[in-house]
């Protein structure tokens, strides 16, 4: 479903985020990314749809070139990825509705969409998005009246309104509270499942991603150090990935 | 006990300021021949002056003379003030960076600094033998100004926006178009708006002073009345033109409160 | 699926207000009056303007306007400074952090929001009658000018400093006025230097067109030149007054970025 072609990023300035990286993720897959912050995480999540553009190597979705594709082609394979963000990203002076409707531009006229005419298709959509993430009855409600776990939410019904194919979490619950944190990703672990949607997560916390990955890769100072089953891994591939001791901060603790 | 000494930077910015204050208003006084006992003296005769204008000319004739022109003045400022947002609106999202190229935005930005920095009077007499004596110059001067005003604050909320939003909706497959209307514009707008309401207030008393150029409004009132030392109706001309900027002031930060404070619930 | 919540009814602001703009904007344009006409034999003489005013004649303005500018300038170095002094203390007693007494603060702030309203040249004229022609008459305006915008702006600014400081003042025995000085003060301090740079600034603006009213400065050559449409002899005092304001201009961004 996605191929990373030895893949690396250079940002302008000489920084190397990610140094020749090649991996295959299958589909309906459940992938957690873990390593310290400014181990390349976020970089990796967006070469898959090229909100970072590979310094060298090709990622291919669905076996469509990212990274070479041109404007109008990186439109339409966009529209079949969903992402969401650790800040959420909601527009904070906008309904909900309004929000998760901006999930479904790529499919509407652009005039339609800027004077609100929008087909009751799209609307349905967005609303059975909403109803998805227990989050219906908010559907008036400005964005920034919301918590920071409902706000998520949100974001994940804006993904999830352009029906994707796969879904990108740029560290989803690192903003989050622990009880609100595993409500989140509860949600995005029933949204694959159910719909068979390959789920990517960026996270930061261990006992997360032991709790709800399947497959975890880990990334250090930009390079692949592990790849395998949750179930695998040990205590020493984490000290391995994290390249010290684990700390009582690298955990979210058991706080429900 | 070792005392540290204050930055030797502090002191010689905070030594040459008070010396230029200093400096500056001796040169200007002296320069002007102004004494403190002119100053000292100015409170009663600006008395003197306030006692002659009442009681108010309140004669039938006077009202209708200058309530009219008072209305003028606040067309003037509105329809000024319209012109100014429609203009500056497309123009800020040249002008700031985050929406526009390089290149563009320093341009636009230089061209609104050159427009800001002429006085809507200016403007109004350079206009004058071009559009006429009349209400339309001083709309046209006051439009002008505005723009350029509007248009460098517009640009500076847009450079002030949160990236995140728009990541979003590119990361979703919007166009660019698609990200300005439903990222940049719905972050903007209600600070956008709340800057015209209050160019709105600034206008309206430059408006009111066009009428010295012959720009329409009631500021030709005023200076004809004190001309004549007809110092009752300049008084109503000026009681008048108080009532109005106050109301207009009172009713126009009402709702930029409201606007800046948004619905909870909205559509 | 869950209900659908039911969509809600737009703003009385939105409903009233949307029409409404629109409704006055038109009017607004129809009150000003537009005549082609009119426009079509007006805009004949634009060349009246156009030839004159970008063929500045440098050495007549040299000439003539040189002392007439600096007189300019000189109101609104002292008319900026006067204002804004005289505005420091009176802030403090329109602000709600420093002053609990409701009369007095009421008093206060409705006096500095009085003297907002009327413009700028309107005061210049009042104080030619009152005090006499000359820069003095433009002095006091602009003072009056300067005050009244200074004082609202800082007044905000106190209305939401920190009044912890003040409190521990307080706390240890200072009295109100010593407690405002020595807690208050140097917070907005930053502030006050900032909107004295904006406000220097719109003075040199406003004291280019005092003279119009016979309150002094450059206006004065100005408006007999203007009366002839001799915009020849004002464009060089114009781009010398942008000069000027674009000046002050960098060296405000240049200090704010020092102080704040």
């Amino acid at each position: 479903m996605i191929e990373f072609k030895n893949i690396s990023v250079t940002y302008p300035g000489g920084v190397e985020a990610l140094k020749n990286i090649t991996l295959d993720i299958t589909e309906g897959d459940f992938v957690i990314i873990v390593g310290m912050s400014g181990a390349g995480k976020s970089t990796l999540l967006r070469t898959i749809n090229n909100l970072v553009k590979p310094t060298e190597g090709e990622v291919l979705v669905d076996s469509k070139n990212v990274t070479n594709a041109s404007k109008k082609e990186l439109k339409v394979i966009r529209s079949d990825i969903g992402m969401i963000f650790q800040t959420f990203n909601l527009v904070n002076r906008s309904s909900v509705l309004k929000n998760v409707l901006t999930g479904r531009l790529s499919q509407v006229s652009t005039i339609r969409s800027i004077f609100g005419l929008w087909p009751k298709e799209d609307k349905d959509i967005a609303f059975e998005s909403l109803n998805k993430v227990e989050i219906l009855e908010k559907a008036y409600v400005r964005g920034s009246n919301l918590s920071g776990g409902q706000q998520q939410r949100v974001g994940i019904a804006r993904a999830l309104a352009q029906k994707p194919k796969v879904m990108l979490a740029d560290e989803p619950v690192a903003s989050l509270d622990p009880i609100t944190s595993r409500v989140v990703m509860k949600y995005l672990k029933q949204i694959n499942q159910e719909l068979g949607i390959t789920t990517i997560v960026n996270l930061h916390f261990l006992d997360l991603a032991k709790e709800f990955g399947e497959r975890l890769i880990g990334l250090k100072d930009g390079e692949l150090v592990y790849d395998g089953k949750v179930n695998d891994v040990s205590d020493q591939d984490f000290e391995n990935i994290y390249g010290r001791a684990i700390k009582s901060s690298d955990l979210l603790g058991e706080d429900e | 006990m070792k005392i540290p000494s204050q930055p030797l930077n502090q002191k010689i910015l905070k030594y040459l300021i008070t010396f230029l204050i200093v400096v500056g208003s001796i040169w200007s006084a002296s320069g002007l021949e102004i004494t403190p006992d002119r100053f000292l003296s100015a409170p009663g005769k600006i008395w003197i002056l306030i006692s002659a204008m009442f009681p108010l000319d309140l004669s039938q004739e006077a009202i209708d003379r200058i309530v009219p022109k008072v209305a003028e003045s606040l067309f003037i400022a509105w329809a000024g003030t319209v012109i100014g947002a429609i203009f500056s609106f497309p123009v800020s999202f040249l002008a700031a960076n985050n929406t526009s190229i390089n290149t563009i935005s320093r341009v636009t930005k230089q061209i609104l600094n050159i427009i800001r920095a002429f006085p809507e009077l200016i403007l109004a007499f350079v206009l004058l033998p071009i559009t006429g004596l009349g209400p339309l110059t001083g709309t046209l001067a006051v439009g002008i100004h505005s723009i350029g005003t509007l248009g460098k604050l517009s640009s500076e909320v847009i450079e002030g926006i949160d990236d995140g939003p728009l990541e979003s909706i590119k990361s979703s497959g919007g166009s660019k178009l698609n990200v300005l209307f439903f990222g940049v514009v719905p972050q903007v707008m209600p600070t956008i708006t709340s800057y015209w309401l209050y160019r709105f207030e600034i206008n309206l008393r430059a408006s009111a002073v066009l009428g010295i150029v012959g720009a329409g409004g009631v500021g030709a009132e005023l200076i004809n009345q004190l001309r004549f030392r007809d110092f009752p109706r300049a008084g109503t001309v000026l009681v008048v033109t108080i009532l109005m900027v106050l109301i207009v002031d009172t009713i126009s930060a009402a709702i930029r409160r409201r606007i800046i404070k948004g619905r909870e619930i909205i559509v | 699926m869950n209900k659908v919540p039911k969509k809600p009814l737009p703003s009385l602001l939105a409903v009233i207000g949307y029409p409404f703009t629109i409704a006055f904007s038109i009017f607004s344009f129809f009150q000003i009056g537009f005549n082609l006409e009119d426009f079509k034999r007006n805009f004949a003489n634009r060349r009246l303007v156009t030839d004159t005013l970008f063929n500045p004649k440098w050495d007549w303005a040299i000439e003539n306007a040189s002392q007439a500018l600096i007189e300019t300038i000189q109101i609104a170095i002292l008319a900026s400074i006067l204002g804004c002094f005289i505005a420091l203390p009176l802030s403090f007693y329109a602000s709600r952090a420093t002053n609990q007494t409701t009369t007095t603060y009421f008093i206060y702030k409705s006096f500095l929001n009085f003297i907002r309203t009327i413009p700028d040249l309107f005061w210049a004229m009042l104080f030619t009658v009152a005090v006499g022609l000359g820069p003095f008459a433009g002095v006091l305006a602009l003072v009056m000018f300067s005050m009244a915008i200074m004082g609202k702006l800082l007044s905000e600014t106190i209305d939401s400093i920190d009044l912890g400081p003040l409190e521990a003042a307080k706390a240890s025995g200072a009295k109100h006025n010593q407690a405002v000085f020595s807690s208050a003060l140097p917070q907005i301090l930053p502030n006050f230097t900032a909107y004295f740079l904006y406000i220097f600034e719109l003075c040199i603006r406003a004291s280019v067109i005092l003279g119009l009213v016979g309150a002094g400065g450059v206006g004065r050559i100005i408006e007999t030149q203007r009366i002839f449409l001799r915009f020849d002899r004002i464009s060089p005092i114009i781009i010398f007054i942008l000069v000027i304001v674009i000046g002050i201009e960098q060296f405000s961004v240049w200090l704010r970025r020092k102080i704040l």
